[in-house]
Parts: structure tokens; sequence; C-alpha cells
């Protein structure tokens, strides 16, 4: 349980998980709505991938990731999505879908 | 040898102490043999299952130990408060079908919780990725809701109105279920259709 809290307790883990609710995605898609490194967001899939929050499956030549999160999971990533952005972000500013403001800030300080 | 966690002799444990009840139970309302009997088949059939499986740790393994917990659960405590009530232990007779009930309800919701976690591989899953995720992350959460609703129904609501709220909860969680597969089917055959016009 530990590892859930952890791979939750990120705001850029939180948002790649509400873009798989949508539908299973490839590493590349899920990148491009997301202003950081390659390895950094490779860094944020292994981590979700170790808390069993998604899974990936090779089709082909391209990695695909799903969701894998149970009901209690789902509704604690709704929870913590709900705590986390009024603690992190300033509920003024309308969290944008790309950037995290904390990566926009300190874009050289990506916190994996 | 690492040593061995006590929730590794649960389920054993439970069968044991399910068999001590029906014994206990049997000894005191000797006149109910089939019931006995039956309770006794049900333990062996369940103590078979974790021989086959003890010596493995894979998922279905360990969901097959979970089943069995949940199975000694419904068989303990509704026992065990029967035979508290045959002793005089306390004097609530209904309080047994509530507390089975109640487990009815957690191992619905168990079970609804780990719906979602259990994904087809994409190279045989037979339609759109999407879909079935949406339907499995729905079912879900309906299952789960259901048991959550009929556990909290039998904990705090007349015995009359548990009854008949059961034969609601249960046949609507399944309904909506269906319903939504259905509609998702009927989608996608509408939208294969429209695709070949």
């Amino acid at each position: 349980m530990d590892t859930v809290f952890k791979a939750l307790s990120d705001p850029t883990r939180r948002r790649v998980l509400q873009l798989l609710r949508q539908r299973p995605m490839s590493a590349g898609e899920l990148s491009d709505h997301f202003a950081v490194s390659k390895p950094t967001m490779s860094a944020h899939f292994s981590v979700l991938q170790n808390a069993g929050l998604i899974e990936a499956e090779k089709t082909g030549r391209t990695i695909l990731y799903r969701l894998k999160m149970s009901v209690l999971e789902d509704a604690l990533l709704a929870f913590t999505d709900t705590l986390g952005w009024n603690w992190k972000t300033n509920w003024k500013t309308k969290p944008r879908d790309d950037v995290t403001r904390r990566q926009k800030l300190h874009p050289a300080k990506e916190e994996v | 040898m690492p040593a061995k966690s006590i929730s590794n002799y649960l389920p054993a444990g439970l069968l044991l102490v399910g068999g001590a009840l029906v014994g206990a139970g049997w000894y005191t309302h000797p006149h109910r043999v089939i019931f006995w009997t039956i309770a006794m088949l049900l333990i062996a059939c369940l103590a078979t299952i974790l021989f086959f499986i003890s010596r493995s740790s894979t998922d279905d393994a360990n969901a097959l130990r979970a089943g069995v917990v949940f199975a000694g659960l419904i068989l303990v405590i509704p026992l065990g408060l029967k035979l508290a009530t045959t002793l005089g232990a306390h004097d609530h007779a209904d309080i047994s079908k509530r507390a089975m009930m109640a487990i009815i309800g957690a191992f619905l919701m168990f079970t609804g919780n780990a719906l979602p976690k259990t994904l087809t591989p994409l190279s045989v899953l037979r339609c759109d990725p999407a879909r079935a995720q949406a339907f499995q992350r729905f079912a879900g959460w309906t299952w789960v809701l259901t048991g959550l609703a009929l556990a909290v129904v039998w904990l705090a609501l007349p015995l009359h109105l548990a009854d008949s709220l059961t034969f609601v909860l249960l046949p609507a969680g399944i309904l909506i279920i269906a319903v939504q597969c259905a509609r998702l089917r009927w989608s996608r055959h509408s939208a294969v259709t429209a695709s070949h016009n």
C-alpha cells in the first residue's frame, strides 16, 4: 500500500492515471501531455507500474499502458487528487493539462 | 526459511474452527442432520482446495485463498453466533442471519473491488480496449456499491425491510451491469455497421 500512496502523491503521476482512464495509451501519447523529459516520464511510469496501478503491454513496436486500478485505488486517486489540487496548486490558477505548477516554476528540479 | 505470517494460516484456521462449530451444532441440534452434513461436506471441499494450492503463490492461488477465507467467515461467524444463542450467551436470534448477509455484502465489495484489476491481454481482446476498460470500471464500482448497500441494509435496518431490500438491491446491481454491457455492445455494433456503410 505504501507504493500506491507514493505513486499517488505526485501530481504528474495522478494526471497520467487520469489520462489512462479515458483509454490505453502509448508512452509517446502520454508524454505529449507533459513538458518533462522522456527519462523523467519513464521513471514516473516505472513508479506506477511498481505500485500495480498501470500495466505495460507490447503491441507491435509500441508499448501500450493500461489502467490497472481497483475500485478502492480509483476512489483514493479521486480523493488525493482533490486534496492534492488544493494543497499543492494555487486554487485561483486552473491546473494546466500539460505542466504542473511546480514543474513550471522549477523545471530543473523534476522530482520523481 | 522465511517465517510465515499469521495470515498464511487464516484459511486453514477458519476451516478448523468451522469444523469444530459444525460438530458443536450437530451435538446441540442433532435433528438437523442434512444441514450439518452439507456444512461438513463444504468444509471438506474447501480443505481439499486449500491442500492443492498450499504450495502455490500465483495470483489464481491467492484469489482462491481469499475465496476460502470468505467462505470460512460466512460459515464460522453465523455458526458461532447461533451456538452462542443456543448456549444463552445472548438473546438476539436474528444476529447470525444479519452477520452472514453482511459478510456476503463484504464479499461482493471484495470481488467488485478487484474486477477492474483483472486485465485481458490486448492480443486476445476482441473489443475496443477503451470500452472494455470503461465497462470493467463501471461493473466494479456498481458491484462494490451493491455490496456496501447490502451490508449496511443488513446491519442497520429491521429484518423484514432488509429481506425485501435484498431482493431489490442484488437484481438491480446485476441489471445495471447487464444493461451497460448491452449498451456497449450495441454501440459497438452500430459503429461497425456505420463504418461498413
